[in-house]
């Protein structure tokens, strides 16, 4: 004969088996993202970041300044008032808690025989291709003989301030 | 045939709540990375500082002559398809109302592929 006792511990046991069998198909596919997720989130930081720093170089200090910092730079191909200048913005130095993070910038413009060519404007550390980093680029219009030893007079010319950073 | 034992029937109920709100809580965990990676990608990919500045450029260089200086046109145009992977164009007009107001009007397009944006602008 069959026993029918303990009816109601086996209903028990069946639906705490599922729910823990469910539970566990949850919590092995919550971590199948393998490249780190929040990667992206700080890039997302880190390029905000630079494109506000460039945003403020590229932004005359008072009103009797026609050229920005920015502009000057460019013009007068200053590297390490560039350098100084990001640095600051980006807390790398200056006052206050510090960032670990690195740079490296280069302009580039439309040489006559339409040749696009990049010069270095200064970097903190050289790119070896292993970094994370993120670009961003900042449009500027200098008067400038592009290239420079042009023998030409210098002229208005659009270039594009492009900085890659990453953190240490 | 042996009784069927109904004591501690809140004791099960309650383990049953508890085992599901754990379940609700495992759901949740197993969204928020994806959740989270797919806005900052989303962000990432929008071109919103690109968008900014080349209309900001070309604002900045219209009001300064108020008209376009073919050479930083064909900066503009060029570097944008080398270095920035968009299609840019843009017009500006100049245009007298009853003679003694002067203003730009401007069109700029841009497009690199996965966002288009159109700016009809005109300056004061």
């Amino acid at each position: 004969m069959v026993n029918s006792g303990g009816q109601l511990y086996t209903i028990e046991g069946v639906a705490a088996g599922l729910i823990m069998l469910l539970t566990a198909y949850l919590v092995v596919g919550a971590t199948s993202v393998y490249t780190p997720g929040d990667a992206h989130i700080s890039d997302m930081q880190l390029e905000v970041l630079g494109s506000d720093a460039l945003a403020m170089m590229d932004t005359p200090p008072n009103s009797s300044v026609t050229e920005s910092p920015l502009q000057q730079i460019i013009e007068t191909d200053d590297g390490s008032r560039f350098r100084n200048l990001f640095l600051n913005y980006t807390n790398v130095s200056g006052y206050g808690p510090k960032h670990d993070i690195q740079f490296s910038a280069s302009y580039t413009y439309e040489a006559p025989d339409t040749t696009i060519t990049s010069p270095p404007i200064n970097s903190s550390r050289n790119l070896t291709g292993g970094e994370h980093a993120v670009r961003v680029t900042k449009w500027v219009i200098v008067n400038k003989k592009l290239p420079p030893l042009s023998a030409d007079p210098p002229e208005n010319r659009a270039v594009l301030v492009e900085v890659h950073l990453w953190r240490d | 045939m042996a009784r069927l034992n109904d004591d501690a029937q809140w004791i099960i109920l309650m383990g049953f709540l508890v085992s599901f709100s754990l379940f609700f809580l495992a759901l949740i965990i197993n969204q928020s990375t994806v959740v989270g990676q797919s806005t900052a990608e989303s962000v990432i990919e929008f071109p919103k500082n690109d968008i900014r500045d080349i209309s900001h450029v070309i604002k900045e260089h219209a009001e300064k002559n108020g008209k376009i200086d073919d050479r930083v046109y064909h900066d503009i145009i060029n570097l944008s398809i080398q270095r920035e992977g968009a299609v840019v164009n843009y017009t500006l007009n100049t245009q007298y109302y009853q003679r003694l107001d002067v203003f730009n009007h401007s069109l700029i397009h841009y497009n690199n592929g996965v966002t288009t944006y159109s700016e009809n602008w005109t300056s004061e």
